[in-house]
């Protein structure tokens, strides 16, 4: 077992940092405050090809695999800029095409991904989170393709995107009540698809929105894989969520225990630096054990996911591990801060939105643990 | 048109330097990085490749222990391929010997139209090597170059001076070097990062190149000992209060300074 990163992903590591580090967290606050994207960073990434560094050579992407991507998302992240719309549009579609698309479908789209351009992922409806087996969202035979009705909500950058992978019905499956799933690519300038922004309390770049499909007509070369049954590409694409929500905030706790500790080693109150209370040390160095735990285990899912191995259960609990630790390490580094903490200027409460939403979305704390209950332990399924 | 650029590998000046008390020099057992001083020379290699339509730029290194990992951000960038020498008998060179090693090493390339050098490193900053190297290469050599360009079988270089620049005309092949912030190096892209692991890089000895005596024994110098810089003093602070402006001045005046 060799732990010690290649000279690679060392190499990858400082260029993505190097780049990422000439816009830094003021760029984001700035991008976020007037509700633009960051799109010059987003960028010049995609201009060195960091954004499509999964994505197959033959359709101009790096020919790396997860490992290379979340150390793309991590690095940009620990600059205090993280980058949402990378773990929806080359981690979840980038990756569903490439492994389900039929070679036109790679073509057509994964060229445009590699490149930088955006597609982003639309499951979530009202009465359809957590719970992705009741979406309503229905595609129904029209001539020869398909016409979609619906609605999806919380779908981000909607409006940076020239398309969103959607997620429908086509059936229900008489034995179990539940629906045949059943994946479309629509473009985001579709007649019948209209949007309409949430307002959100997060300071980020990017927007959500919902989304209603009145009538939106697709060809039958926009449906990925099988007709009733996209499960398969749909859980193609969940283990690289997990990974790349893991990477996000393993860089955001980066960030936080940085300036915490550059803080703690400076900031005098009592004749000492304010590091020297092990009230305040001990629980950064907590924080600091457990963000090295999850980045390990987020590199272990990124290993197993890029040799074919099940990378499931180490998905799951690297989203779960690195989102506890990263809040926590910002917690502290807020504390640490004290008043200095809640301002903008210092960056750590600015990105407290953002990091508190990665508990929830893409997917909750509590499916995990459902998943853990049930798969790693063999507890009863509870729901 | 071919450039060799001279790229030093050093200790990562973010991390605390530390001198090995046995040879009072610089330890550098550690992981190496390329020196940023040098990242500039690489860019401006790759660009006068670029604009002169073809060509390559190789790199050379002398440093301790095989390191590559500097070189290989070079590479990355878009160098082609390197000559690294590396040898235990070339402990405790000084920077003469250093500069033989390199100009061997330039022509084990087999030379270029350009050699290209920082004006001095980061960590030993003699800024002695370069125009040892000319010297040895019997090249023309200009220095503090801070803007370049080919021209034909010339170059021309806007030389820094305290005053403002000289423009210095120099036929080829010649050896120049550059002065920080001359050019702004770009980051590797994922290809060149994937491509730098199978370029080739041409590992030798100090034998290898001929050179004799090296290391300590070729020294024409020693370190006899080292001692610590005088530590400043404290500075004085000056609470404003308002009126704080007025003790500044009278500090400057009193310094003769206004
Ligand atoms: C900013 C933002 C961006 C988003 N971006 C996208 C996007 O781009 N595309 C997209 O499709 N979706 C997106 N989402 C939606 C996100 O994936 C969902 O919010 C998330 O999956 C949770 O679903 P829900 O909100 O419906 O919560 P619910 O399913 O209503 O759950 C409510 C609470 O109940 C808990 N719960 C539910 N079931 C169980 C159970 N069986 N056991 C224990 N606890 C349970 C949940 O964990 C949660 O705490 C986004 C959401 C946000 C807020
Ligand atoms: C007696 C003596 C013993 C020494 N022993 C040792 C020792 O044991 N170990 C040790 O590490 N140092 C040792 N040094 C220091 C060492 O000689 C110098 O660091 C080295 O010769 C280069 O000098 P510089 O860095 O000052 O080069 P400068 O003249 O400041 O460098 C200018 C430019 O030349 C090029 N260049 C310089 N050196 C190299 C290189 N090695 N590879 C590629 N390009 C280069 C770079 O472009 C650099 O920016 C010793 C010095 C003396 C005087």
């Amino acid at each position: 077992m060799d732990f010690r990163e290649t000279d690679e992903i060392g190499l990858l590591r400082e260029a993505v940092a190097g780049i990422a580090g000439k816009y830094g967290h003021s760029y984001y606050v700035q991008q976020s405050r007037a509700k633009e994207p960051t799109t010059a960073l987003w960028d010049e990434l995609s201009a060195g090809g960091f954004m499509g560094v999964n994505l197959p050579e033959a359709f101009g992407g790096g020919g790396g695999g997860m490992t290379e991507l979340a150390v793309v998302c991590e690095e940009v992240a620990a600059v205090g800029c993280p980058m949402l719309l990378m773990l929806v549009s080359p981690a979840i579609c980038g990756s569903i095409i490439a492994k389900f698309g039929t070679t036109e479908q790679q073509q057509r789209w994964l060229p445009g991904l590699s490149a930088g351009r955006k597609m982003v992922f639309a499951i979530t409806e009202p009465d359809a989170g957590s719970n992705s087996h009741s979406i309503s969202t229905t595609a129904t035979r029209h001539g020869g393709g398909y016409r979609i009705n619906g609605q999806k909500y919380y779908i981000s950058g909607v409006d940076e995107a020239d398309a969103v992978l959607v997620v429908t019905r086509t059936g229900i499956d008489e034995r179990t009540g539940r629906g045949q799933m059943s994946l479309f690519v629509v473009d985001t300038d579709a007649p019948g698809l209209t949007k309409e922004t949430i307002d959100m309390q997060i300071l980020e770049p990017e927007k959500q929105f919902t989304v209603y499909f009145d009538n939106v007509e697709v060809g039958p070369d926009r449906l990925l894989g099988v007709e009733g049954e996209g499960l398969r590409p749909l859980f193609a694409g969940l283990n690289p969520e997990r990974i790349l929500t893991a990477a996000i905030v393993n860089g955001i706790a980066r960030y936080a225990l940085d300036k915490a500790a550059d803080y703690a080693r400076e900031r005098n109150v009592w004749g000492v630096p304010i590091g020297a209370h092990q009230g305040l040390a001990h629980p950064l160095a907590k924080a600091k054990v457990d963000v090295e735990l999850a980045r390990l285990m987020t590199a272990r899912a990124c290993w197993e996911y890029d040799n074919d191995l099940d990378a499931a259960e180490s998905s799951n609990m690297a989203k779960l591990a690195a989102t506890d630790a990263s809040l926590a390490a910002l917690d502290q580094a807020i504390q640490i801060h004290g008043g200095n903490g809640m301002t903008t200027d210092y960056g750590l409460a600015t990105l407290w939105g953002m990091t508190r939403l990665l508990r929830i979305a893409p997917v909750s704390r509590e499916m995990i643990l459902n998943f853990v209950s049930q798969h790693s332990l063999g507890l009863p399924r509870s729901y | 048109m071919n450039v060799i650029v001279c790229v030093k590998q050093i200790p990562d000046p973010a991390l605390p330097g530390a001198l090995d008390p046995a040879t009072n020099t610089l330890k550098r057992d550690g992981k190496l990085i390329l020196d940023e001083s040098d990242s500039y020379g690489v860019e401006m290699a790759l660009q006068l490749v670029d604009a002169a339509g073809g060509g390559e730029v190789s790199l050379v290194s002398m440093a301790p222990n095989g390191e590559v990992s500097g070189m290989r951000t070079a590479l990355a960038m878009g160098a082609a391929r390197g000559v690294l020498v590396s040898d235990p008998a070339l402990q405790g060179s000084d920077a003469l010997t250093t500069a033989k090693v390199l100009a061997a090493a330039v022509r084990r390339l087999g030379g270029a139209d350009l050699v290209i050098a920082a004006t001095e490193s980061s960590d030993g900053y003699t800024g002695t090597v370069p125009e040892q190297m000319a010297e040895l290469l019997g090249l023309p050599s200009v220095t503090f170059a801070k803007k370049v360009a080919v021209e034909g079988t010339s170059v021309k270089v806007q030389r820094q001076t305290e005053e403002g620049y000289d423009e210095v005309t120099c036929t080829l092949p010649a050896l120049l070097s550059v002065t920080a912030g001359v050019v702004e190096p770009r980051y590797p892209s994922f290809k060149g990062i994937m491509a730098a692991k199978s370029k080739p890089i041409d590992e030798v000895k100090a034998a290898d190149l001929g050179i004799s005596p090296v290391g300590w024994a070729g020294a024409g110098q020693q370190i006899a000992s080292v001692t610590q810089a005088e530590a400043r003093a404290a500075g004085e602070i000056i609470e404003d209060d308002g009126e704080g402006f007025t003790k500044i001045v009278a500090y400057l005046e009193n310094l003769k300074v206004i």
